[in-house]
Order: structure tokens, then sequence, then C-alpha cells
């Protein structure tokens, strides 16, 4: 169930922090205007943000975002996507991916700009076949950090009343039925997949240079 | 492309490629404002194979980099133009090194300006592929920039440049990054292929047996900011030897020339 969660809040902070972090990365506009939000919106721990994410979504979820009410009172996955806590998943993971996105954009070498516009690449061309590919092993670095706060978020969110399915619901139930046995195995899961994450994103992000230039 | 015929003959006199007047540079820095280059003013034939010949930080890249236009000029304009048709000229630009891109493999590489420009894929493939070959890059065709010797990638920079069949040519110096034979190697090479193409050719170093080897003709750019100090044309005969006498004069006048402007 943590998985599906946090697979969830996960690509939805890819998704929105890639095009961002590029946005901000490309346009020297984009970046005055965003940064001053990022900045703001950094700092606050998504963990922070749990309660308030609560009462704004109350304990609603894609089941009922889809308008699948009739799935309510059974079990069903798409019952135990609260969107609170997709929310903060989203919110943990998309900072680390927008900084990672515009540290790439900006760190393209200017000869390769120039040397693309000069073989007569327009502004498009070389973005999507300069400027991405640069940016790509910095894109996937923060992939990874933000793989892991989503981690961190759902574990502890998970531990937080209202929950009845998870891994970090597993670690406090555990815990309140003295079963530490269980309790520690849990835990020893929790860092195993944290780590299989954040390696997963560190090959692939190896692997992009590679694989960026085999497109054709 | 359409024909315009009363164009194409008017075009058919001008023969001129390259035409710089009065072009100077400085840049701004916080530090204080540098004055990189001139005023430099000549002229180039299409065909033409010119070198600019100076010491170190006289202002030939910045030359180079103001004809092709990554550099905004202070006076002065510059006016390329391609002999055999009109529309924009193409202007390649060989750097002193490491342009190539190192997330695309050779072949990526030099199809790159051809998938820019929109060509087909079996055309961009037929001229890649002949490229590589005339340019013994055949077999590196799948490596990546960083598995090649520094040779090689900068004959695979120049055949990317090639591939797009430039009027006109800018080489910064391009082999002084090598040593001396594989640099000498890829002189011949560059001589050989020009012989096939009816490029215009402005080449900046500061090597001078390099300059007097490849050039139809040698401007030598005096200490920052570089201006002209002289021009000669080389007249050498075809197959040119290093060793031979006429050579060695060429080398030796210009070598005086040199050694007078780090005196003054
Ligand atoms: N972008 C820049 N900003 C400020 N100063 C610059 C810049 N580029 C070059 N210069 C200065 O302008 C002068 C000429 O530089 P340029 O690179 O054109 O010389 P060069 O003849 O190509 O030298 P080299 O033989 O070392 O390549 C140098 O003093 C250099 O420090
Ligand atoms: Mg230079």
């Amino acid at each position: 169930m943590s998985l599906v969660r946090v697979a969830l809040g996960f690509s939805l902070a890819a998704l929105i922090g890639i095009p961002v972090g590029l946005l901000m990365g490309a346009s020297y506009h984009a970046r005055k205007f965003l940064s001053l939000m990022v900045e703001m919106a950094r700092p606050l721990s998504a963990i922070a943000l749990l309660p308030l994410s609560i009462i704004i979504f109350k304990a609603r979820t894609f089941s009922q975002l889809l308008g699948l009410e009739y799935l309510r009172y059974q079990k069903n996955l798409l019952n135990e996507m609260q969107l609170g806590m997709i929310f903060i998943l989203f919110w943990g993971g998309v900072f680390p991916i927008i900084l990672g996105t515009i540290q790439g954009v900006r760190s393209v070498r200017k000869m390769h700009l120039e040397a693309a516009g000069i073989l007569g690449a327009n502004r498009l061309f070389s973005f999507r076949h300069v400027i991405i590919p640069s940016a790509l092993p910095d894109i996937f670095h923060g992939l990874k950090l933000g793989i892991g706060r989503c981690w961190m978020v759902i574990i502890a969110a998970e531990m937080l009343p209202g929950t009845n399915s998870g891994i970090g619901y597993l670690i406090r139930y555990s815990y309140q039925l003295s079963r530490y046995d269980i309790m520690l195995a849990s835990i020893v899961i929790v860092a195993f997949i944290g780590a299989l994450f954040s390696k997963g994103l560190e090959s692939l992000g190896e692997k992009s240079l590679v694989l960026r230039s085999k497109e054709r | 492309m359409e024909k315009n015929l009363s164009f194409s003959e008017a075009k058919k006199d001008d023969m001129t490629a390259l035409k710089v007047t009065n072009l100077s540079k400085t840049y701004r820095e916080s530090a204080g404002d540098v004055h990189a280059l001139g005023p430099v003013s000549f002229e180039m034939e299409a065909g033409e194979f010119l070198c600019f010949l100076g010491p170190t930080g006289c202002g030939k890249t910045t030359l180079l980099r103001t004809i092709a236009g990554l550099e905004q000029p202070d006076t002065g304009e510059v006016i390329v133009q391609s002999p055999h048709y009109s529309g924009e000229p193409i202007i390649g630009y060989v750097f002193q090194q490491g342009a190539l891109f190192p997330w695309m493999s050779i072949f990526a590489n030099l199809e790159f300006p051809l998938k820019a420009k929109k060509i087909a894929q079996d055309t961009r493939r037929k001229k890649v592929e002949s490229m590589l070959d005339m340019m013994g890059l055949a077999s590196f065709a799948s490596s990546y920039p960083h598995q090649l010797s520094g040779g090689m990638q900068q004959r695979a920079a120049l055949a990317r440049s090639l591939v797009m069949e430039p009027d006109l040519l800018l080489m910064d110096e391009p082999f002084s990054s090598l040593d001396m034979r594989t640099s000498q190697e890829l002189q011949d090479n560059l001589r050989e292929l020009l012989k096939r193409s009816s490029t215009t050719v402005l080449f900046v170093t500061h090597n001078i047996e390099e300059a007097v080897y490849l050039a139809g003709e040698v401007i030598v750019l005096g200490h920052r900011p570089g201006r002209i100090v002289r021009s000669e044309t080389i007249d050498l005969p075809d197959p040119r030897s290093r060793l031979s006498d006429t050579f060695t004069e060429y080398l030796v006048s210009l070598r005086e020339t040199f050694e007078s402007l780090v005196s003054d």
C-alpha cells in the first residue's frame, strides 16, 4: 500500500517538477517569477503540512475524486489513496526534483549551445537535443533525492491516526501490540526499499548518458 | 531552390565570400574594458584559404566568434555571402576542442546538423556515412566522443562541420591541442578534403608552420588589440613539403615578423 501511494505521489511530483524545473532553468522570467514561490514553499516540511492537508482534503480518497462513491465502503485500492497523503508526498518530492532540474539546465555548457546554434538548430531543437540530455544526470539526481523524501514522508504519514494500511501503519500498530519483532522487521524493510529506490534511480541516471544517444 | 537568372548572373562576377570592414570588439567587464580586437578589414574570395596568425590573446577567437555571430562587434560589419545561390550562407565552425556532444555517438553528432535542417532520414544516413568514410571514421560511427583520441575527436568535429557543406568554414586552432604528428596528419587530411570542395576557409592559429602549410594567404595580427600587421600570399606548389627551401623561407620571414611583435 505504501508503495502504491509513493508511486502515485512521486509520479505526480516528477510530472510537475520536471517541466517546472525545465521552464525555470531555461527562462529568466520564469525563474524570477517562480523562484520566490518555490523558496517560500520549500522549507515547509511535508510532514508539517499533513494536518493542514487533512483539513483541506478531508479524508477524501481517489475513489471519491473519480466519482466512484460506491466503492467507499469496500476494500479497494482507490479507497486507500487519501488525497491528503498523496498531496504531501507530492510536496515532499517535488522540490528536490525542481531544483535538480534547474541545476541541470543551468549547467549546460555554453560551447555546446553555441555549437548547436551554428549547426543550424533552432531553440526548440537545442532544447530537445542539447539542454535536456545535458540536464539528465542532474534530473536523475533530483529524482533520487525526491523519492527518498517521499519514502520518509509516507512512513511518517502512515503512522498518524486515520490510516489503516501501509508499512508505516504496520510499524505503529506492531509497536502498540508490543510485537517488536514485526516492528523491527518492518523498519528493515523500510530501509531496504528506500535504498533500492535510490540505487535504482542512480543507475538509471548513470545510464542516461548512454540511453540518450541511442535514440535517433 | 528556384532559379533566378538575372540574380545568379549578377552574382557570377562577385566572388566575394566574406567581407569584413573596420571590425573591432571590446569586452565590457566589471574589472574594466578589454579591447580585444581591431579594427580590422579584409576580404575573402570564394574557395580561398586564409589564415590569421597571431600571438596568444590577440583576439583570434574573438574575430571568428564575431564573424559567426556569437559576439556583437562594437564597430564595423561582416558580410558573408554564398556565391552559388541566394539565400542564407551556411557557416561552419570548428572549435579548439570539446564541442562534440558527449551524449551522442559520432554518427549522431554528424547527423545533428542535418536533422536540425530537417533533411530526410535516408539522405541523412547516406551523407553521414560517406563523410565518415572520407574522414576514416567509419569504424567509430557508434562510439562516443570520450572513447576517441583527441585527434579522432577533432577529426569528427571537422566532419560534423563539413557534412553541412558550409560556404564559409571558420576554424579556431582546431589542431593545436594535438601532438605534432597527429596535427600534421590532420593538416594533410584537411588539404585533401578541401581540394574536393569549394568551401572558403578562415583558419586561425599561433603556429607559423601550420599557417604556411595550409593557407593560400596568411595575415599576421599584432598583440592585443589585434590589428593587421602583415599580409602574405603563400605561393607554394600543390603537394606542399614542409622541408622545401621556399617553405622554410616563408617560415623564417614570418617568424621575423612574429618576433618583432614581441619586442615592441
Ligand atoms: N568573453 C570575454 N570577456 C572578457 N574578455 C574576453 C572574453 N573573451 C576574450 N576576452 C579577452 O580578449 C582578449 C582576446 O581573446 P581571444 O580569445 O580572442 O584571443 P585569442 O587570440 O583567441 O587567444 P588564444 O590564442 O589564447 O586562443 C584576451 O585578452 C581575452 O582575455
Ligand atoms: Mg583563441
